[in-house]
């Protein structure tokens, strides 16, 4: 077997590899559109079991980055959508490369190449974001790069063992490459757009989670988050030690909506230290935290530390003792520690925690009401910036 | 050679048979092998592959999206799992007998919104509580750790500095707690008349205390607080309730020193 047969034979192998994982996520991501909370194939293994959790493939279904054309779309178009017709397209075109073997031209090659290197570049960028920006690999995600690797190795193979067959070009080499590269978007888009047409309108689903009972804290208990460019008022029920508050308050603060919101912040730790609503803590260590939030100079900046240190501060929390006490003194001063075993930062964390049973809102968080409108749970993921479009265009132009 | 074909010569994969190759010859190292025909073939085969698999995912797609809005559409048809709403605490002494009299005080004594009356006096009390005297006294047994009982001198309505103590305490362990009792005594000395006036004035202390240190409006003490006073002639309490937490804990205490007193506590039930 000659050796660029045997390249083509690997871009086969990739494409093939890469279409389970863009399958698997595709099918992941389209379950969803429910909107139900379903489990996600997380593995390098096709056909492993579905978890809850999903690892790092859920913070990456999540993020912004998982899907375009996200406000326009509940849940946006998936791009793994993209890559499974990029890789239907490479795969015949892989197969035709294998099956002409030795006969193939330079030019036929180098096109090969171009358009198998695509994926990979594609990949890098995505591998960036996962690592860099959302500090995660998700496994199926892995499973697509690794078949773009392969696929980039098999396109340099090809085009190396067929640059010696120099042929000469023409306005028809031209016009089939153009012809190659409008039916290789033909193939990428397809899927894409059948998604797009088929998915059903969440915008009745919307605005059907109610609305909030008691708009205003008779104590002024509530911390005010104004946003710079504050166009509506809302109210944010938090947990500063909850990992999805993190995320979402994450998002919102990438997407610019943060600062077009003028957020009155009350605080609900899912842990029963404070909270009489649990039987057990869910989040160990949250009461003490919201404590400290309570005494910050400025909660928000406190709030965003919280996040940013969540993992160290929930471990500390889990631990028992003084080791969140001493995390939070050695940031932020003793005066906030001293502060947090006040009776008035008792008392001013328990009215928070009244406004949400006289709100009776669902004791989980994130909670969030925009001029009184409930953001359904359902559009706190995927559907966050379609929601927040339909509830209120202004937070996301 | 028509227009299609050179234009395959020129790009496709095993399609440089022909004016490519004659081009491509000198090019072309000595050792790789004389281009073959079938370059047509090999695209299409390709192509069928490429058009196959699309398919395959279309079909994917638009099942795996169709089904999902089908269950979009239906799902008002399925029961949704219950999720738990943030309400005021309710705890186990919350018994249906312990609901009632509350309920009825909560009527009776000022708490309801629809009544702008303010406490009870012990006339309304025989008549609302409808139970004797121990079993109203007992209703109040499992508040013995939440609550605490404030002793005041013999024919005085000053709440001392251990009593404004233990009341500050009391009061800021608020917890998950919608209702706040206030159930002031009088002991037996003196007539029945001074002694209901007596106790009076010890809930209205208390009730000026919490005004002091709560930070809620008169409005909202209204609706969480409830008065009762008793007097001398209902529920007076045994020198067991000695035992219960209480200001003045090194003062020797009896059965007629404790009903100079109001218990105060919160209460963990709704209603």
């Amino acid at each position: 077997m000659n050796r660029e047969r045997i390249f083509a034979w690997i871009g086969v192998a990739g494409a093939l590899w890469g279409l389970v994982f863009a399958g698997i996520s595709t099918l992941d991501y389209a379950s969803h559109l429910d909107r139900g909370l379903h489990d996600l194939h997380c593995s390098f293994i096709p056909g492993a079991e579905a978890s809850v959790s999903g690892e790092g493939c859920r913070t990456a279904l999540n993020s912004p980055y998982s899907a375009l054309f996200k406000q326009e779309l509940w849940g946006g178009i998936p791009i793994s959508l993209f890559a499974l017709g990029c890789f239907c397209f490479l795969l015949g075109y892989a197969l035709t490369i294998v099956s002409s073997g030795n006969r193939t031209s330079r030019a036929a090659g180098a096109l090969y190449a171009a358009l198998a290197i695509s994926p990979l570049l594609v990949s890098i960028v995505m591998f960036s974001i996962s690592w860099f920006e959302l500090g995660t690999i998700c496994k199926t995600c892995a499973g697509i790069y690794l078949a773009s690797l392969a696929l980039g190795v098999s396109g340099v193979g090809v085009l190396v063992n067929t640059w010696p067959r120099r042929a000469e070009g023409g306005a028809g080499s031209l016009g089939l490459a153009v012809a190659v590269l409008l039916g290789m978007l033909l193939w990428v888009l397809a899927p894409s757009a059948v998604y797009a047409a088929l998915a059903p309108d969440h915008a009745p689903f919307v605005t059907q989670c109610g609305q909030i009972k008691i708009p205003k804290e008779s104590h002024g208990a509530l911390l005010s988050m104004p946003g710079g460019a504050a166009r509506k008022n809302a109210i944010f029920f938090e947990d500063p030690l909850c990992p999805t508050c993190k995320s979402l308050h994450e998002r919102l603060s990438q997407a610019g909506v943060l600062r077009r919101l003028n957020v009155e912040l009350a605080l609900f730790p899912l842990d029963s230290e404070c909270n009489w609503m649990l039987d057990q803590p869910l989040h160990p260590g949250a009461c003490k935290v919201s404590k400290a939030i309570l005494c910050a100079k400025s909660p928000a900046e406190m709030l965003d530390w919280a996040y940013a240190e969540q993992a160290e501060l929930s471990a500390a929390g889990k631990s028992g003792g003084k080791a969140l006490e001493q995390l939070i003194s050695t940031r932020w001063g003793p005066q906030v520690t001293r502060c947090m075993e006040d009776r008035a930062t008792l008392q001013r964390l328990n009215r928070h925690l009244h406004f949400a049973a006289g709100n009776a809102i669902a004791v989980s968080t994130p909670q969030i009401f925009i001029e009184g409108q409930r953001l359904c749970d359902e559009d706190i993921d995927m559907g966050l910036m379609f929601a927040l479009r339909t509830l209120a265009p202004e937070l996301v132009q | 050679m028509s227009r299609f074909k050179e234009l395959l010569h020129d790009v496709l994969p095993g399609a440089s048979r022909g004016r490519a190759q004659d081009g491509a010859a000198q090019a072309e190292p000595a050792h790789l092998p004389p281009p073959r025909g079938g370059g047509l073939g090999h695209m299409l085969s390709g192509l069928v592959v490429a058009g196959a698999s699309l398919l395959v995912v279309l079909g994917l797609v638009t099942t795996s999206v169709t089904s999902a809005k089908g269950r979009l559409t239906h799902q008002g048809e399925k029961e949704r799992p219950a999720v738990a709403t943030a309400q005021e605490a309710e705890v186990a002494y919350c018994t249906s007998d312990f609901k009632t009299v509350l309920e009825r005080v909560l009527h009776s004594c000022g708490l309801s919104t629809q009544t702008d009356r303010r406490g009870c006096k012990p006339s309304d009390i025989k008549t609302f509580a409808a139970i004797n005297d121990q079993d109203f006294n007992s209703l109040f047994h499992p508040l013995k750790e939440r609550g605490g009982v404030l002793m005041f001198d013999e024919g005085s309505d000053v709440l001392d500095e251990e009593g404004q103590k233990l009341l500050e305490e009391r009061w800021f362990e608020r917890k998950g707690a919608r209702y706040f009792f206030v159930v002031a005594r009088a002991s037996k000395t003196g007539t029945a008349a001074q002694n209901r006036a007596l106790s009076h004035r010890r809930a209205n202390s208390v009730m000026f205390f919490l005004q002091k240190i709560s930070g809620e409006t008169e409005e909202e003490l209204n609706q969480r607080v409830g008065l009762l006073w008793l007097g001398n002639e209902y529920a007076q309490l045994s020198g067991e309730y000695c035992q219960w937490p209480r200001s003045r804990r090194e003062a020797e205490c009896a059965e007629e020193p404790i009903n100079r007193s109001a218990f105060v506590s919160w209460v963990d039930c709704r209603l």
